[in-house]
């Protein structure tokens, strides 16, 4: 430990370090408690189960019956619409399952984010390789004195850290929300959000 | 009935932890034309490529360093050049079976690139001050 804070000190953004260290100790700490209050739960793993279920037998359907068929059965249509009504109402009972516990993880991160604060405000605690837009700017440049675009605050290196480090590590451990459950992945899939 | 439905849940389970571990087999898949794909297995071999062509990316062009906004720009196309070129070309997917190009494209996108991002600010910030 002593050979290596000189190593680290030698770097002038150091503090960027500790706070990718801390984002990734928070990621493991979170995802540790999503496992105990959300994963194993029996509840869980049924919900998890009916929706990919459902969302598979629904593309089935939808492929042996597209839409365009215009001599689609009456009855294939109802069908389908009980299976979507299915999936929503179990994507719906997921969501409201994870909420109730994803409350003790967003003050975990509540704690650390403040703790960061504290430790890091007004600080620069590494350097952007391009010039921020205005409104990344206004994350970016957060508490920092000077006009420097290129000063990057905690807070984004924060977020950049929280996005990136938790999807991949719920994706890794298969804890991320089933492709079929409505809301899930779109265009930027963010980390589970009710375990925020 | 429960037990058997038990048997299902844990069944999955076991397939999930697999889908981790890449077996000669697998290995093979990711580049037979003739392997047929399930829909969440492809998404989450394309989430996978794009995370590692944004970290190779943040760490190569933090080392350089390359600076700019543009490098972003050059990055996304890169990025979605490599995973089209795979699914496309390689597996020869039928984008259609799986979603259309844009289902497949944004696969892991914004992951990939938070995650580029924090390789190129990092490298760049502790390499070059």
């Amino acid at each position: 430990m002593a050979t290596t804070i000189p190593l680290f000190a030698s770097f002038k953004y150091a503090d960027s370090l500790t706070v990718v260290g801390i984002s990734i100790c928070t990621a493991l700490v979170c995802e540790a408690i999503s496992w105990i209050l959300i994963y194993r739960t029996s509840s869980y793993k049924s919900l998890k189960y009916s929706i990919d279920k459902a969302a598979k037998k629904l593309e089935t359907m939808k492929t042996e019956n597209p839409s365009s068929k215009l001599s689609i059965k009456k009855s294939k249509t109802k069908k389908i619409d009980r299976v979507e009504t299915s999936l929503k109402e179990s994507s719906r009972d997921l969501s409201l399952f994870k909420f109730k516990s994803g409350a003790v993880v967003a003050l975990v991160l509540f704690v650390v984010f403040g703790l960061l604060n504290s430790l890091f405000e007004g600080k620069v605690v590494a350097k952007l390789p391009f010039h921020p837009i205005t409104i990344v700017k206004k994350m970016s440049h957060r508490g920092l004195k000077g006009d420097d675009p290129t000063d990057c605050s905690m807070a984004f290196l924060y977020l950049l850290c929280s996005i990136s480090i938790r999807t991949n590590l719920q994706k890794f451990l298969g804890f991320s929300p089933p492709r079929g459950a409505a809301g899930a992945g779109g265009l930027f899939p963010m980390p589970d959000p009710k375990t925020n | 009935m429960r037990e058997s439905k038990s048997a299902k849940l844990n069944q999955l389970q076991e397939d999930n932890h697999q889908n981790v571990h890449l077996s000669p087999s697998k290995l093979a898949k990711l580049f037979d034309p003739d392997a047929s794909w399930d829909k969440d297995q492809l998404g989450d071999v394309l989430h996978w490529i794009r995370q590692v062509v944004g970290l190779i990316c943040g760490l190569l062009w933090g080392s350089i360093p390359l600076v700019g906004g543009i490098w972003i720009i050059l990055f996304l196309a890169i990025s979605s050049g490599i995973v089209y070129g795979y699914y496309a070309m390689i597996l020869k997917v039928d984008e259609e079976d799986f979603g259309g190009h844009a289902a497949l494209l944004q696969e892991g996108l914004f992951a990939s690139l938070t995650l580029f991002l924090l390789a190129w600010i990092l490298v760049y910030s502790l390499a070059h001050f």
